[in-house]
Protein backbone atom coordinates (compact mmCIF):
# COMPACT_ATOMS: atom_id res chain seq x y z
CA UNK A 1 0.00 0.00 0.00
CA UNK A 2 3.22 2.42 0.09
CA UNK A 3 4.03 1.64 -3.04
CA UNK A 4 0.47 2.51 -4.53
CA UNK A 5 1.41 6.26 -5.87
CA UNK A 6 4.14 4.60 -7.39
CA UNK A 7 2.46 1.64 -8.84
CA UNK A 8 0.09 3.91 -10.37
CA UNK A 9 2.37 6.66 -12.04
CA UNK A 10 3.82 3.20 -13.77
CA UNK A 11 0.56 2.15 -14.91
CA UNK A 12 0.39 5.97 -16.17
CA UNK A 13 3.45 5.68 -18.30
CA UNK A 14 1.76 2.41 -19.75
CA UNK A 15 -1.24 3.71 -20.85
CA UNK A 16 1.12 7.03 -22.23
CA UNK A 17 3.25 4.44 -24.47
CA UNK A 18 0.26 2.70 -25.65
CA UNK A 19 -1.28 5.62 -27.24
CA UNK A 20 2.06 7.18 -28.41
CA UNK A 21 3.32 4.08 -30.07
CA UNK A 22 0.53 5.31 -32.93
CA UNK A 23 -2.32 2.64 -33.22
CA UNK A 24 -5.51 3.90 -34.98
CA UNK A 25 -7.18 6.77 -33.59
CA UNK A 26 -9.83 5.01 -31.98
CA UNK A 27 -7.92 3.02 -30.20
CA UNK A 28 -5.40 5.66 -29.25
CA UNK A 29 -8.55 7.17 -27.50
CA UNK A 30 -9.02 4.23 -25.10
CA UNK A 31 -5.64 4.78 -24.25
CA UNK A 32 -6.08 8.36 -23.13
CA UNK A 33 -9.18 7.70 -21.29
CA UNK A 34 -7.59 4.34 -19.65
CA UNK A 35 -4.46 7.06 -18.76
CA UNK A 36 -6.71 9.47 -17.40
CA UNK A 37 -8.69 7.62 -14.95
CA UNK A 38 -5.16 6.25 -13.49
CA UNK A 39 -4.21 10.11 -13.68
CA UNK A 40 -7.23 10.78 -11.72
CA UNK A 41 -6.47 8.43 -9.44
CA UNK A 42 -3.33 9.72 -8.89
CA UNK A 43 -4.45 13.35 -8.11
CA UNK A 44 -6.74 11.78 -5.47
CA UNK A 45 -4.26 10.38 -3.75
CA UNK A 46 -2.42 13.87 -3.34
CA UNK A 47 -5.32 14.98 -1.55
CA UNK A 48 -6.39 17.11 -4.73
CA UNK A 49 -10.73 15.58 -5.48
CA UNK A 50 -11.79 19.08 -7.02
CA UNK A 51 -8.90 18.98 -9.36
CA UNK A 52 -9.64 15.18 -10.00
CA UNK A 53 -13.54 15.84 -10.26
CA UNK A 54 -12.33 18.51 -13.35
CA UNK A 55 -10.38 16.22 -14.66
CA UNK A 56 -13.14 13.10 -15.04
CA UNK A 57 -15.41 15.94 -16.22
CA UNK A 58 -14.15 18.44 -18.49
CA UNK A 59 -11.48 16.73 -19.61
CA UNK A 60 -12.30 12.89 -20.73
CA UNK A 61 -16.47 13.51 -20.41
CA UNK A 62 -15.95 17.02 -22.59
CA UNK A 63 -12.65 16.69 -24.66
CA UNK A 64 -12.26 12.88 -24.98
CA UNK A 65 -15.48 12.63 -26.44
CA UNK A 66 -15.27 15.26 -28.43
CA UNK A 67 -11.81 13.53 -30.14
CA UNK A 68 -14.69 10.30 -29.69
CA UNK A 69 -16.81 11.68 -32.06
CA UNK A 70 -13.81 13.17 -34.71
CA UNK A 71 -12.20 9.86 -34.98
CA UNK A 72 -15.32 8.31 -36.15
CA UNK A 73 -15.95 10.82 -38.71
CA UNK A 74 -12.17 10.71 -40.10
CA UNK A 75 -11.69 6.77 -39.88
CA UNK A 76 -10.32 3.98 -42.05
CA UNK A 77 -12.91 0.61 -42.15
CA UNK A 78 -10.27 -1.47 -40.41
CA UNK A 79 -8.45 -0.02 -37.67
CA UNK A 80 -5.26 -1.24 -36.77
CA UNK A 81 -4.78 -2.36 -33.08
CA UNK A 82 -1.32 -2.68 -30.91
CA UNK A 83 -1.83 -6.31 -32.00
CA UNK A 84 -2.18 -5.80 -36.24
CA UNK A 85 1.46 -4.76 -37.93
CA UNK A 86 4.96 -5.17 -36.52
CA UNK A 87 5.67 -1.44 -36.24
CA UNK A 88 3.05 -0.49 -33.19
CA UNK A 89 3.73 -3.75 -31.10
CA UNK A 90 7.36 -3.24 -31.46
CA UNK A 91 7.11 0.34 -29.94
CA UNK A 92 4.63 -0.32 -27.37
CA UNK A 93 6.66 -3.44 -26.13
CA UNK A 94 9.99 -1.09 -26.45
CA UNK A 95 8.18 1.87 -24.43
CA UNK A 96 7.12 -1.40 -21.58
CA UNK A 97 10.34 -3.25 -21.24
CA UNK A 98 11.95 0.78 -20.90
CA UNK A 99 9.57 1.19 -17.83
CA UNK A 100 10.10 -1.90 -16.04
CA UNK A 101 13.90 -1.50 -16.48
CA UNK A 102 13.17 2.16 -14.78
CA UNK A 103 11.42 0.34 -12.30
CA UNK A 104 13.71 -1.59 -11.41
CA UNK A 105 16.52 1.11 -11.45
CA UNK A 106 14.40 2.95 -8.58
CA UNK A 107 13.91 -0.26 -6.83
CA UNK A 108 17.55 -1.08 -6.35
CA UNK A 109 18.79 1.96 -5.67
CA UNK A 110 15.81 3.99 -4.44
CA UNK A 111 16.77 7.19 -6.47
CA UNK A 112 17.47 8.04 -10.19
CA UNK A 113 20.23 10.76 -10.91
CA UNK A 114 20.87 11.44 -14.37
CA UNK A 115 21.01 15.36 -14.62
CA UNK A 116 17.93 16.10 -12.16
CA UNK A 117 17.97 13.89 -9.20
CA UNK A 118 14.70 12.29 -8.78
CA UNK A 119 15.66 10.93 -5.24
CA UNK A 120 13.20 13.43 -2.17
CA UNK A 121 11.91 10.50 -0.67
CA UNK A 122 10.97 12.48 2.35
CA UNK A 123 7.96 13.42 -0.03
CA UNK A 124 6.70 10.03 -0.51
CA UNK A 125 4.02 10.24 2.19
CA UNK A 126 1.33 12.95 1.90
CA UNK A 127 0.62 14.27 5.15
CA UNK A 128 -2.39 15.63 6.87
CA UNK A 129 -1.07 18.98 8.22
CA UNK A 130 -2.67 21.87 9.85
CA UNK A 131 -6.14 23.41 9.37
CA UNK A 132 -9.63 22.01 9.55
CA UNK A 133 -10.56 19.28 6.77
CA UNK A 134 -13.46 20.69 6.18
CA UNK A 135 -12.57 23.59 3.60
CA UNK A 136 -10.25 21.94 1.01
CA UNK A 137 -7.17 23.51 -0.12
CA UNK A 138 -7.85 22.40 -3.76
CA UNK A 139 -11.21 23.68 -4.40
CA UNK A 140 -10.49 26.84 -2.73
CA UNK A 141 -7.30 27.45 -4.82
CA UNK A 142 -8.97 27.41 -7.75
CA UNK A 143 -12.07 29.86 -6.83
CA UNK A 144 -9.29 32.10 -6.07
CA UNK A 145 -9.16 32.49 -9.91
CA UNK A 146 -12.36 34.58 -9.73
CA UNK A 147 -10.94 36.59 -7.01
CA UNK A 148 -7.09 37.32 -7.77
CA UNK A 149 -7.53 36.48 -11.17
CA UNK A 150 -10.24 38.37 -12.33
CA UNK A 151 -8.57 39.66 -15.64
CA UNK A 152 -7.15 36.28 -16.25
CA UNK A 153 -11.26 34.99 -16.15
CA UNK A 154 -11.66 37.76 -18.90
CA UNK A 155 -8.92 36.56 -20.98
CA UNK A 156 -9.77 32.86 -21.09
CA UNK A 157 -13.53 33.56 -21.87
CA UNK A 158 -12.38 35.73 -24.51
CA UNK A 159 -10.63 33.41 -25.97
CA UNK A 160 -12.91 30.67 -25.91
CA UNK A 161 -15.33 32.99 -27.47
CA UNK A 162 -12.70 33.94 -30.50
CA UNK A 163 -12.31 29.85 -30.33
CA UNK A 164 -15.65 29.26 -31.11
CA UNK A 165 -14.95 31.63 -34.09
CA UNK A 166 -12.10 30.21 -35.26
CA UNK A 167 -13.68 26.71 -35.66
CA UNK A 168 -16.50 27.87 -37.78
CA UNK A 169 -14.27 30.23 -39.71
CA UNK A 170 -12.08 26.94 -40.53
CA UNK A 171 -14.87 24.53 -40.88
CA UNK A 172 -16.21 26.94 -43.19
CA UNK A 173 -13.73 26.05 -46.25
CA UNK A 174 -14.30 28.44 -49.10
CA UNK B 1 11.25 15.19 -6.52
CA UNK B 2 10.43 11.33 -5.87
CA UNK B 3 9.98 8.96 -8.87
CA UNK B 4 6.55 9.86 -9.35
CA UNK B 5 7.57 13.22 -10.68
CA UNK B 6 10.23 11.35 -12.75
CA UNK B 7 6.92 9.05 -14.02
CA UNK B 8 4.88 11.92 -14.83
CA UNK B 9 7.96 14.07 -16.60
CA UNK B 10 9.06 10.78 -18.45
CA UNK B 11 5.21 10.62 -19.71
CA UNK B 12 5.20 13.77 -21.04
CA UNK B 13 8.53 13.17 -22.82
CA UNK B 14 6.91 10.21 -24.51
CA UNK B 15 3.67 12.18 -25.40
CA UNK B 16 6.26 15.01 -27.00
CA UNK B 17 8.15 11.79 -28.94
CA UNK B 18 4.59 10.38 -30.29
CA UNK B 19 3.68 14.08 -31.40
CA UNK B 20 6.84 14.56 -33.54
CA UNK B 21 6.91 11.32 -35.20
CA UNK B 22 4.11 10.68 -38.07
CA UNK B 23 2.97 7.50 -39.06
CA UNK B 24 -0.33 7.58 -41.11
CA UNK B 25 -3.28 9.25 -39.02
CA UNK B 26 -2.84 13.23 -38.16
CA UNK B 27 -5.05 12.31 -35.45
CA UNK B 28 -3.20 10.15 -33.52
CA UNK B 29 -0.64 13.35 -33.52
CA UNK B 30 -3.39 15.63 -31.92
CA UNK B 31 -3.92 12.95 -29.19
CA UNK B 32 -0.56 12.73 -28.23
CA UNK B 33 -0.84 16.53 -27.62
CA UNK B 34 -3.82 16.36 -25.39
CA UNK B 35 -1.66 13.74 -23.67
CA UNK B 36 0.91 15.92 -22.91
CA UNK B 37 -1.35 18.59 -21.63
CA UNK B 38 -2.93 15.89 -19.79
CA UNK B 39 0.67 15.30 -18.40
CA UNK B 40 1.22 18.75 -17.16
CA UNK B 41 -2.18 18.95 -15.96
CA UNK B 42 -1.14 15.83 -13.31
CA UNK B 43 1.79 17.17 -13.03
CA UNK B 44 0.92 20.88 -11.67
CA UNK B 45 -1.76 19.33 -9.50
CA UNK B 46 0.28 17.71 -7.23
CA UNK B 47 2.54 20.10 -6.97
CA UNK B 48 -0.02 22.37 -5.48
CA UNK B 49 -1.19 19.64 -3.12
CA UNK B 50 2.23 18.95 -2.04
CA UNK B 51 3.20 22.01 -1.11
CA UNK B 52 0.58 22.87 0.54
CA UNK B 53 0.07 26.28 -1.56
CA UNK B 54 -3.64 26.29 -3.03
CA UNK B 55 -2.68 28.85 -5.48
CA UNK B 56 -0.90 26.52 -7.65
CA UNK B 57 -3.95 25.09 -8.25
CA UNK B 58 -5.14 28.14 -10.74
CA UNK B 59 -2.72 26.62 -13.26
CA UNK B 60 -4.01 23.34 -13.93
CA UNK B 61 -7.61 24.73 -14.90
CA UNK B 62 -6.29 27.85 -17.09
CA UNK B 63 -3.97 25.15 -18.94
CA UNK B 64 -7.19 23.26 -19.12
CA UNK B 65 -9.06 26.15 -21.08
CA UNK B 66 -6.26 26.69 -23.34
CA UNK B 67 -5.73 23.13 -23.72
CA UNK B 68 -9.38 22.75 -24.85
CA UNK B 69 -9.39 25.71 -27.20
CA UNK B 70 -6.32 24.14 -29.19
CA UNK B 71 -8.10 20.93 -28.82
CA UNK B 72 -10.62 22.02 -30.69
CA UNK B 73 -8.70 24.43 -33.50
CA UNK B 74 -6.98 21.21 -33.90
CA UNK B 75 -9.77 19.11 -34.36
CA UNK B 76 -11.53 22.01 -36.88
CA UNK B 77 -8.16 21.69 -39.09
CA UNK B 78 -8.50 17.80 -39.26
CA UNK B 79 -12.19 17.95 -40.04
CA UNK B 80 -11.33 20.30 -42.84
CA UNK B 81 -8.93 18.19 -44.36
CA UNK B 82 -10.72 15.02 -43.79
CA UNK B 83 -13.94 16.73 -46.05
CA UNK B 84 -11.58 17.27 -48.83
CA UNK B 85 -9.28 14.20 -48.89
CA UNK B 86 -12.14 12.00 -47.19
CA UNK B 87 -8.98 10.49 -44.28
CA UNK B 88 -6.71 12.14 -42.42
CA UNK B 89 -3.82 10.51 -43.64
CA UNK B 90 -0.37 12.58 -43.81
CA UNK B 91 0.70 11.93 -46.84
CA UNK B 92 -1.77 13.52 -48.40
CA UNK B 93 -0.59 16.93 -47.48
CA UNK B 94 1.47 17.98 -50.17
CA UNK B 95 -0.46 20.89 -51.60
CA UNK B 96 -0.13 23.02 -48.32
CA UNK B 97 -3.62 24.05 -48.78
CA UNK B 98 -6.42 22.72 -47.09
Amino acid sequence: MTYVLFTLSVMLVMGFVGFSSKPSPIYGGLALVVSGVVGCMIILNYGGAYLGLVMFLIYLGGMMVVFGYTAAMAIEEYPETWGSGFEVLACFLVGLMMEVGLVLWVLDFDEVVVMVGFNDMGNWVVFEGEGSGLVRSDSIGAGALYDYGRWLVVVAGWTLFVGVYVVIEITRGN
Amino acid sequence: MTPIHMNITLAFTISLLGMLIYRSHLMASLLCLEGMMMSLFIMTAIMASNAHFPLINIMPIIMLVFAACEAAVGLALLISISNTYGLDHINNLNLLQC
